[in-house]
């Protein structure tokens, strides 16, 4: 389960960037975050991810909180939060089955992972996680030769591979064609289920968020403007988060 | 409201007509200074074309004598050949194992502190901006004559050049996968050898295979300072006046610097 309580950053140019977020993704659930240019959605992805620390408030993934974490500690706890970004950034010249199982090396501390070979037992569950995303015929291919769709469903298998309890999506179908994206969040939808993993997924397109979300988080101007199930959000509320930017 | 050229023009970008002037009379002081540049070049090197034509009859005198090339001394020159080729070889390979790990420290995206960037860095020019063959007058003082300074000089020179290309690799390679595999909680050795390294291997080992060309041609001159090898039996030819020889080692270091830049250059083209 994700859990953000209190989430605020201001950047140290004083712009105020989020105040006072509050956001719980339980496991099994696909939770589509909306906001417009600048409304403060990639800043809170950050603060997810660590890679921004937070002024106030607490991130919990799987019980443990990450704003207080440094060093190994914090490294230990990134495996259980995978991200899946925009771009699938797979290493190109490695096989798609070798990109797969590298999801999974936060797990393990030998030597021979660190002079670049794949634990074995991972190449075998790799083949597994591709299967679940319907590319493992490509296993044996180099990265590079995929399709944008393709090499974005991989990097989902990779995220996988992770064995993460909760899934970041930031963008995940922004450089897809609708088709390739209507299955990227058909996928993102079933692997929450069955999986058990809380997904948080950060999209542009509206239609999608309709068609695939549990839950809808609006953001606006770094707070939280609502927080609904899919049936209950009108469309105003949607178009009301993109007017202000519009003005 | 205002006009669109009303605010081109409060915009303060440059205006056409305006500029034409400008650019024009630059172009001219350009176009003079390096006819000026080109001029001093002359005289300081004392550039008189009448010396080639009254020299030409020394320089045929020098060719009738180093012809038929004195293909008897054949037997006796394959082992400085070897020399020679082996020089570049160590060179390359020390140059090669040094330059790695400090081009990692000296490439700003994956240096793990600016004063360790900054450290690198200099080593690495200090290893550039000396040239080669003063490398090799300095180790042929420290250790002796023979190819092992010859080596040492190429090593240390290929630090240098090596380093510089290989951080430059690392500093232009694609970061996305680097920063995806970081944040799956994967330790840093491991985002090293299964992120960094498998994106810019290619491009090291064309750079290596290169510099392995180059070496091989700096090593045939390092021989003048006394370190070893194809260089030195050229030298001792010359000051012997046994120009037959002279003419057989220049056959001998075309072939090398052919072969190997060929090769060189059918290697690379195979990783690509």
């Amino acid at each position: 389960m994700l859990e953000v309580r209190g989430l605020s950053l201001r950047y140290p140019n004083g712009k105020q960037a989020l105040t006072s977020v509050d956001l719980t993704v339980q496991p099994g659930e696909l939770v589509i975050l909306l906001g417009g240019n600048g409304s403060g959605k990639t800043t809170l992805l950050r603060c997810l991810t660590r890679t921004l620390t937070p002024t106030a408030g607490q991130v919990s993934v799987a019980g443990r909180d990450i704003t207080a974490l440094s060093g190994e500690e914090l490294r230990q706890a990134r495996t259980s939060l995978a991200l899946i970004s925009q771009h699938a950034s797979l290493v190109r010249r490695r096989s798609v089955c070798a990109n797969v199982a590298s999801g999974a090396l936060g797990h393990y501390s030998s030597i021979m992972t660190s002079l670049g070979r794949l634990p074995r037992a991972e190449m075998a569950s790799a083949l597994h996680h591709l299967d679940a995303v319907g590319l493992v015929h490509l296993a044996g291919q180099r990265a590079s030769t995929l399709s944008g769709g393709q090499a974005q469903r991989v990097a989902i298998a990779r995220a996988l591979a992770q064995r993460p309890r909760a899934v970041l999506a930031d963008e995940p179908v922004a450089s897809l064609d609708p088709e390739a994206a209507e299955e990227i969040m058909r996928l993102l939808k079933r692997l929450a289920r069955t999986d058990n993993l809380a997904v948080l997924c950060v999209l542009h397109q509206v239609d999608l968020a309709y068609g695939h979300a549990d839950r809808v988080v609006g953001i606006r101007d770094g707070r939280v403007a609502f927080d609904l199930p899919k049936d209950d959000l009108a469309r105003e509320r949607v178009r009301d988060l993109y007017i202000s930017e519009a003005a | 409201m205002t006009t669109v050229e009303e605010r081109i023009r409060a915009s303060g970008a440059p205006s056409r007509l305006g500029g034409k002037g400008i650019s024009g009379a630059i172009q001219f002081t350009v176009f003079l200074v390096v006819i000026a540049v080109i001029v001093q070049s002359l005289y300081v090197v004392e550039a008189r074309p009448q010396d080639l034509i009254t020299g030409a009859h020394g320089m045929a005198d020098i060719i009738s004598r180093a012809l038929p090339p004195d293909f008897s001394k054949f037997h006796s020159e394959l082992w400085p050949t070897l020399e020679t080729i082996d020089i570049a070889i160590f060179g390359t390979v020390a140059g090669v194992i040094m330059a790695l790990p400090l081009a990692v420290l000296a490439a700003a995206n994956v240096t793990p502190a600016r004063w360790v960037y900054y450290l690198a860095r200099g080593l690495i020019s200090l290893c550039r901006v000396v040239p080669d063959l003063v490398w090799a007058l300095i180790f042929v003082a420290a250790v002796g004559l023979g190819p092992f300074p010859g080596a040492l000089a190429i090593s240390v020179h290929s630090i240098g050049m090596l380093g510089r290309l290989f951080a430059e690799t690392i500093e232009q390679m694609d970061m996305a996968p680097v920063e995806a595999l970081a944040l799956t909680g994967a330790r840093r050795s491991q985002v090293f050898t299964h992120a960094v390294l498998p994106s810019v291997i290619p491009s090291l080992l064309g750079i290596t295979l290169y510099r392995l060309d180059e070496n091989i041609r700096s090593s045939l001159v390092l021989g003048f300072v006394g370190a070893g090898g194809i260089g030195f039996q050229l030298l001792s030819a010359m000051n012997l006046f046994q120009y037959q020889e002279v003419s057989l080692l220049l056959i001998i270091v075309f072939i090398v610097v052919l072969v190997a830049e060929r090769g060189s250059a059918v290697l690379r083209a195979k990783l690509s």
